[in-house]
This record gives structure tokens, C-alpha cells and sequence, in this order.
């Protein structure tokens, strides 16, 4: 059959073609390499591709005949170099079909650029997930051209590459032979300045709840609040979107990638304006809060990564599940480890959980009687074991409000709140100058002793609380960083006696 | 454990007031507390947090007097008031609704650290069969062994139909002093109790010496009620920051700081959901 093809088809030296693997948000530079040999007509991929690079074999050939190019009748080997890690998903559908269209001759130029796209049969290109990360990776290796489908192609400008949309197989090759030259993609437009549902100038008196929340948002502290059903748990909760600080640039795209990897983002606008809030359902599973699956998706943990992690009805949740967030609060990222792959994604985020005092929710409710046995009650606080609370900074009871303090006056807007927020963020900055960290909730040991110095009065104080409260090292070195944020709340270098004695009154475990 | 029988020295003199007697009674612990001057302090396994200060601090006095404190080691009212006798340094009597064997196997939560301390200092009694399970009426007829058992009756908190208002209906069928702790008006937990009061059943009790008198013991000097303005707002119950800094009128960073030393010396401490409870230990008199 090969007598069939013309000359200028006849084999030559092996395409190469960029693209890019992707495990969790960790990335690495590919080369699809096409060979068309004479031989039985075969078509294989090698190189560990996984169900879907396999699969990628029938697309390719189908969309090439489908596009008007010829699928050579003759030995086809494309690997995926380098050979020794497993490739998973679709986006080396556009590459491997480049590299047999330039493996015989049907391509006369090499495309120059990271091919991103999965192939419909009849040619189209469809977008795909984890564009941002995958394009991140060609810049840093010096890639800057990168060629997606068009719905992808404001992610890969946004990050300033030079990207081109293509609506089907056959644009790219007009364009990579430079017969119909397309314009590369604007960068989106920034996003809207976010706008938030709940201001807690629409939160009546809770001054202790929202002082606690100003220092969770801060210091990025774990908070949990407690109280009966009703008395706006939930809307302080959510209240803490507006006093998080705006992104920063490189935040928001590592941000903005776990979302491109789990398919979240707004084609238009796909870097995040505002931090995440994310608010999972209590009947999640552990898969969709910390992240898994074969390949491994991000859970709500690492959405929320820059961001607040909001779990409403805590202990509603299933004990195992909530195990499962010890690993990201403490470590700051979920490694997903399967039999054949392992992913990490990122996982910094503020946790603000809320739940009732009791399975009745009326404990300590000067409106309504508890009709809860105290075993039961015990039992109920006992679903959330000694080590998740532990990790919990802020414990702060939300009560019902008293008629007088439904008054306007004296409410502080987010915006204002927000402001004593970013200022104390600075201060950190200049702390955590160099490192990736960004808040007082990830200072190390090592840190805490540098920069939790107390105050003369102060450092009695905390002597006195480690022998007289058990307090274990860990949590000894949580209450200073608690205290250091609400030092850096008051502009305060050193960490004065009041500050400490509200963050130990403060934390979760009496 | 043994089983003693009305004409055995070591049955409870007391209980033969009954008009049926329990044969055998079944005893796990120390035989001579139960011939020692006792108090029953009953109440409500759906208690406050105030019921709770009450019984503690109730039982705490009376055992520290060497008054033995008697109750069911239900949840509750019960517990606290075993738990304050215990913490008095003193003997306490609990009278199980069902076989002390089967108890022992199946109780859980904050009775169970309970049930060796009592063993060790006073005794755990039932009237029913070691392995005996407990059914509905079996707690009503413990509840007047209790009042039998003692020589006068406290009740500390109790809903409308609570089963400590048959131990108080037993007292006063046995003729034992009968006193209930008032309560606030509108407080689930109190209504039994303050209908006692009101329907003259029983006696308003005031204070440990009240019922310390009843038994012809010196009580000791009155309680203070405490100087500390924090102390003083916490004592009718937990109350969250907010509440209490609008009661005691301090700055925020003065209410951490003395709130913080008031926890530091034991006498407040964080409930589970997050408000702040009196505790007290510095009034409860101790040996």
C-alpha cells in the first residue's frame, strides 16, 4: 500500500513534538516522538501511557483521515519520552497526531510549540484540564508558544504565553506551515473585583466570633464555631471572604491551576479574582475532600488552597473523613499515593468550621431547653478526636443574640476589618520574605522561636500556662502563633501579655 | 460482693421502713457506709449547668462533714452529686436500678471513671439479681430504696415528670425531710422541683446547712458567694465572652488577662462548645 502515498511522504527521520504530563500539579516536559517505518500497518504508543494515552490511537487516526490527511497504512511507534513515568488523560491527542502528520511528510514544518488539545474524530480540538499548570512548566523550560483548543486558549495567556486557540486539527497545520497564520490570544481580562454575598456589617453583636474570625483570616488560624442552630454560625462563616487580603499574582495561579486540573474554571476568566471559599457538604467522602482517583483529582482541601475551607455541621461529618484532614493541616499539601502514580497538590487554606453544642443543638440556648442526655452530648463532642483538635487554633462560642445588641451602631464593615488584615499581612511578609509561606499559622519551630519573642510579663504568663494547662510543645507553639497574628493585628513587635492571654483563651481544647 | 438479708446485722437499718423490704440486698463496696448518717441527693439526668454546681457543691459539703451522700448513679443530677461527694473526700452510696453485674459491663461515658471510685469509698447496692437487666419499673423501686436509705431527701433539679419526684413522693411516705432546690422559673429542669416547694411537699433549700441541721451536723460557715466580679457573673451558669464581658463591663484585653489567670488557678474552665464555667473548687470545703 505504500506504493500509494506520494513521494514526498515517504519515511524520514522521526517528529518531534512538546508536550506536557501532568501528576497532581506536579509537571514535566514530554517529547512525543513519531516514527512511520515500513512494516505490518500498526499503530503503537509507548512510553507508560495509561488507558486514556491509549485510547488517544483511535482518535488520532480517525480525526487525521477526517481532517483530509492520510493515516499512513505502514508501522507507526510513537513514544512518550521520557519513557519512565506513567501518562495519564487526553491532552497528548494534538501532539501525537502533529508528530505522524510531520513523520510523513504531511506537516512540512515542525510545530514549535507545547500542543495541549484532545481530538474529536472529525478533527475538532476539545479542551482539556490542567492547561495552566502544564503551560507554567513550558515557561519555565523556555516554551513560550503553545497550541490549544480554543476554549483553553485564555488559560494559556493568562499566564503570558503566546497561545493559539484552534477549532480543529486542520487549523493547526495551516498555521504551524504559516499558510493561514492565526493572531495568538489576548490575555483575559483581569477578574472583576470579587464582590461578597455577606459583610459582617450584616452580623449583629458576635464580637468575640468576629474578632476570632479577623485572626483566623489574619494569621490563617483554624477556627471552629459552636452554637445553636440559628444563631448565624453560617453567615460568620462565610463572612470570612471579605476579610481575606486580594490574592497575590503567584498565589492566584497556583490557585487558579488546581482548579484548571479539577475542570472548575471559567473559560473567560480563568485566573481566580477572589480567594476560594469552598464549603463542602458533611456527607463528603474523604476522596472528595482531600482528593483521589485514578488519575488523582484535587479535593476540596486543595481548592480551597489560598483560600478558607468552610465545614459546616462538623460533627456531622464521618469521623474517618475528618482523620483525613490532619495531613493538610499540618503539612500545608495532600500527596495522593496510588499503585502506579502519585500526585501533591497544594493545600494552604484557613479552616472555619462550625457546629452545634449538642445532637438537640439547644445546649447553653437561653431560648429553647436541651433535652440531650450528657452522655450523649459527650459522645457528640467525642466525634471529632484529641489530634483534629489539637489543629484547631480559635474555638469560639457563637450564642443567641440578645435583643439589645440587634442594634446598628457600632458595626464594623469588612472593608475596615479587612484593612487591620492586610496590614498585619505585611508584617508577616517581611517574616516569611523568601519562603513560599505567607501566614503566622506556617511559621516553623524554628520561626516561632525567632519571631514569637514575648514580652517580659508575657513570657511569666506562658510559663505559668505550660505547667498549669498541660499544654503539649505543639500546642504551646500554636498559641504563639496565634498570639503572634493578633500582636501583628495591633502592630505590636513584641508579643505583649493581653495577646497571649487571648489566644490561649482562645484555642479550641479547654 | 455479698447479699444480706433484713435479719442480717449488716442490712441497713434504715431500709426496714419499707413496707417491702428488698431480699436480698446486693452490696459491692463498703457494708458500714451504709449504716452511716446518710443524704439522698437526687434530681433530673437532664440537668443545667446550675443543677450540676448545685449538686456538686451540695454533696461536697455534706461528705466533707463525713454525712454520707446517697443517689442512683444515673446520668445527670446523680453523677454530679456522687462525683461531689467523692471530690469532698467523702463515702457515697449508689443505688442501681438493675443487677450490679450487668452494670458494671455495660456502663459508659462519665459514670464509668465513677463506678471504682465509689467502690473504694462507700458501695454500690442494688436490690435486684447480680445479672438482673434493667426494665421501666425496676427504677421506681430503687427510687425508694433511696429515700429509705437516707434520712433526708434532696432534690436538686427535676422536670415534670421526672423519676426523682417518686423519690421525693417515697420521703414523704417514709416520713424523711424533704427539701428541692428552687430553681429559675421557665427552666425545664425546675419545675418539678419548684412545684414541690409551692404545693409544700417539700422545703426550699437554702444552703448545705439546712439539711446538715435536719441530720443535727455542725455545717460548716456559710458559703461566700464569691468576690471575683467574673466568679460572681459565672455563677448561675456558662455564659459565652460577649455575655460576660457585658456583665463585668471590662476591656477585652483585661477580661483575657483575668479570665486567663482564673483559668490557669482551676476555678474556670472552656465548656466543649466554647462558653466559659464557673468551677468553684476553691469553695468547696475540703479535709
Amino acid at each position: 500500500m505504500s506504493a500509494a502515498l506520494a513521494p514526498h511522504l515517504v519515511a524520514r527521520s522521526v517528529a518531534r513534538v512538546a508536550a506536557c504530563a501532568l501528576w497532581g500539579l506536579e509537571s514535566a516536559m514530554v517529547t512525543v516522538e513519531a516514527d512511520v517505518a515500513n512494516g505490518l500497518p500498526s499503530f503503537t504508543v509507548v512510553g507508560m501511557p495509561d488507558a486514556a494515552v491509549s485510547e488517544a490511537r483511535e482518535r488520532v487516526r480517525a480525526a487525521i483521515r477526517n481532517s483530509g490527511f492520510e493515516f499512513p497504512l505502514r508501522r507507526v511507534v510513537v513514544n512518550l519520552a521520557p519513557a519512565e513515568r506513567r501518562k495519564e488523560g487526553t491532552g497528548f491527542d494534538l501532539a501525537i497526531a502533529l508528530g505522524v502528520l510531520r513523520a510523513t511528510g504531511q506537516l512540512t514544518r515542525d510545530a514549535e510549540a507545547l500542543c495541549l488539545a484532545e481530538l474529536a474524530l472529525d478533527g475538532t480540538l476539545r479542551p482539556v484540564r490542567g492547561v495552566m499548570a502544564r503551560v507554567r512548566r513550558a515557561m519555565l523550560g523556555g516554551v513560550a508558544t503553545v497550541f490549544v483548543a480554543r476554549e483553553n486558549a485564555a488559560e494559556a495567556a493568562a499566564l503570558g504565553a503566546e497561545a493559539y486557540g484552534f477549532g480543529s486539527l486542520r487549523e493547526v497545520v495551516e498555521h504551524a506551515e504559516g499558510r493561514a497564520r492565526q493572531a495568538p490570544s489576548a490575555a483575559p481580562a483581569p477578574a472583576p473585583r470579587p464582590s461578597h454575598p455577606v459583610d459582617l456589617l450584616d452580623i449583629a453583636g458576635h464580637e468575640t466570633p468576629k474578632r476570632a474570625l479577623e485572626i483566623a483570616a489574619a494569621g490563617g488560624h483554624s477556627l471552629l464555631l459552636v452554637g445553636p442552630p440559628g444563631t448565624g454560625k453560617t453567615l460568620l462563616a462565610r463572612a470570612i471572604a471579605s476579610l481575606l487580603p486580594a490574592f497575590d499574582p503567584d498565589d492566584a495561579i497556583i490557585a487558579s491551576a488546581v482548579h484548571s486540573v479539577a475542570g472548575l474554571i471559567d473559560p473567560e476568566r480563568p485566573l481566580l479574582g477572589a480567594r476560594p471559599f469552598r464549603a463542602p457538604h458533611h456527607t463528603a467522602s474523604h476522596l472528595a475532600l482531600v482528593g483521589g482517583g485514578s488519575p488523582p483529582r484535587p479535593g476540596e482541601v486543595s481548592l480551597a488552597h489560598g483560600g478558607a475551607l468552610f465545614l459546616d455541621e462538623l460533627a456531622e461529618f464521618s469521623p474517618a473523613v475528618l482523620e483525613t484532614l490532619r495531613e493538610p493541616l499540618e503539612e500545608g499539601a495532600v500527596t495522593i499515593s496510588r499503585a502506579g502514580n502519585a500526585a501533591t497538590y497544594p493545600a494552604r487554606f484557613t479552616l472555619v468550621a462550625a457546629m452545634n453544642p449538642c445532637p438537640c443543638g439547644h445546649a447553653g440556648d437561653p431560648a429553647e431547653q436541651c433535652t440531650c442526655l450528657p452522655d450523649a452530648v459527650d459522645r457528640y463532642h467525642a466525634r471529632l478526636s484529641g489530634p483534629l483538635l489539637d489543629r484547631i487554633d480559635l474555638r469560639v462560642h457563637v450564642p443567641r443574640i440578645a435583643y439589645e445588641e440587634l442594634r446598628e451602631d457600632g458595626r464594623e464593615r469588612s472593608s475596615v476589618v479587612r484593612e487591620r488584615v492586610v496590614a498585619a499581612r505585611e508584617r508577616m511578609r517581611a517574616r516569611f520574605a523568601g519562603t513560599g509561606r505567607r501566614c503566622n499559622a506556617e511559621l516553623t519551630v524554628a520561626e516561632v522561636r525567632r519571631h514569637c519573642r514575648l514580652a517580659s510579663e508575657a513570657e511569666t504568663l506562658a510559663a505559668e500556662a505550660v505547667r498549669g494547662r498541660r499544654l503539649s510543645a505543639r500546642g504551646f507553639h500554636r498559641v504563639l502563633r496565634v498570639a503572634r497574628t493578633v500582636a501583628d493585628l495591633a502592630a505590636a513587635d513584641d508579643i505583649r501579655t493581653t495577646d497571649l492571654a487571648f489566644a490561649l483563651l482562645l484555642r479550641a481544647q479547654a | 460482693m455479698i447479699a444480706v438479708g433484713p435479719p442480717d446485722a449488716r442490712y441497713p437499718a434504715r431500709l426496714r421502713a419499707l413496707e417491702h423490704p428488698p431480699d436480698p440486698l446486693w452490696i459491692d463496696g463498703d457494708t458500714a457506709a451504709l449504716a452511716a448518717r446518710a443524704v439522698a441527693i437526687v434530681g433530673t439526668r437532664r440537668m443545667t449547668t446550675y443543677g450540676e454546681r448545685v449538686a456538686r457543691e451540695l454533696a461536697g459539703a455534706c461528705a466533707s462533714e463525713g454525712v454520707v451522700v446517697v443517689s442512683g448513679l444515673a446520668q445527670g443530677i446523680d453523677s454530679a452529686a456522687h462525683r461531689g461527694a467523692l471530690d469532698g473526700g467523702g463515702r457515697t452510696v449508689a443505688v442501681l436500678g438493675e443487677g450490679i453485674v450487668l452494670f458494671l459491663a455495660t456502663v459508659r461515658g462519665r459514670r464509668r471513671p465513677l463506678v471504682p471510685r465509689i467502690r473504694a469509698n462507700g458501695a454500690l447496692v442494688s436490690q435486684y439479681a447480680p445479672s438482673f437487666c434493667a426494665q421501666p419499673w425496676m427504677f421506681a423501686r430503687r427510687n425508694a430504696t433511696i429515700a429509705a436509705l437516707a434520712e433526708a431527701v434532696v432534690v436538686v433539679e427535676a422536670g415534670e415528670e421526672s423519676g426523682a419526684l417518686i423519690t421525693a413522693e417515697a420521703a414523704r411516705h417514709l416520713r424523711r425531710p424533704l427539701f428541692a432546690v428552687p430553681g429559675p422559673l421557665g427552666s425545664a429542669a425546675s419545675v418539678g422541683t419548684n412545684a414541690l416547694i409551692a404545693s409544700g411537699a417539700a422545703r426550699a433549700l437554702l444552703g448545705a446547712q439546712a439539711v446538715l441541721a435536719v441530720l443535727g451536723v455542725e455545717g460548716p460557715a456559710g458559703v461566700a458567694p464569691p468576690t471575683d466580679p467574673i466568679l460572681e457573673a459565672l455563677s448561675a451558669g456558662a455564659l459565652d465572652a460577649d455575655a460576660l464581658r457585658r456583665r463585668v463591663r471590662m476591656t477585652e484585653g483585661e477580661l483575657a488577662q483575668r479570665l486567663l489567670r482564673l483559668t490557669l488557678a482551676g476555678l474556670v474552665t472552656k465548656t466543649p462548645d466554647g462558653r466559659y464555667c464557673g468551677v468553684r473548687e476553691a469553695d468547696t470545703p475540703s479535709r
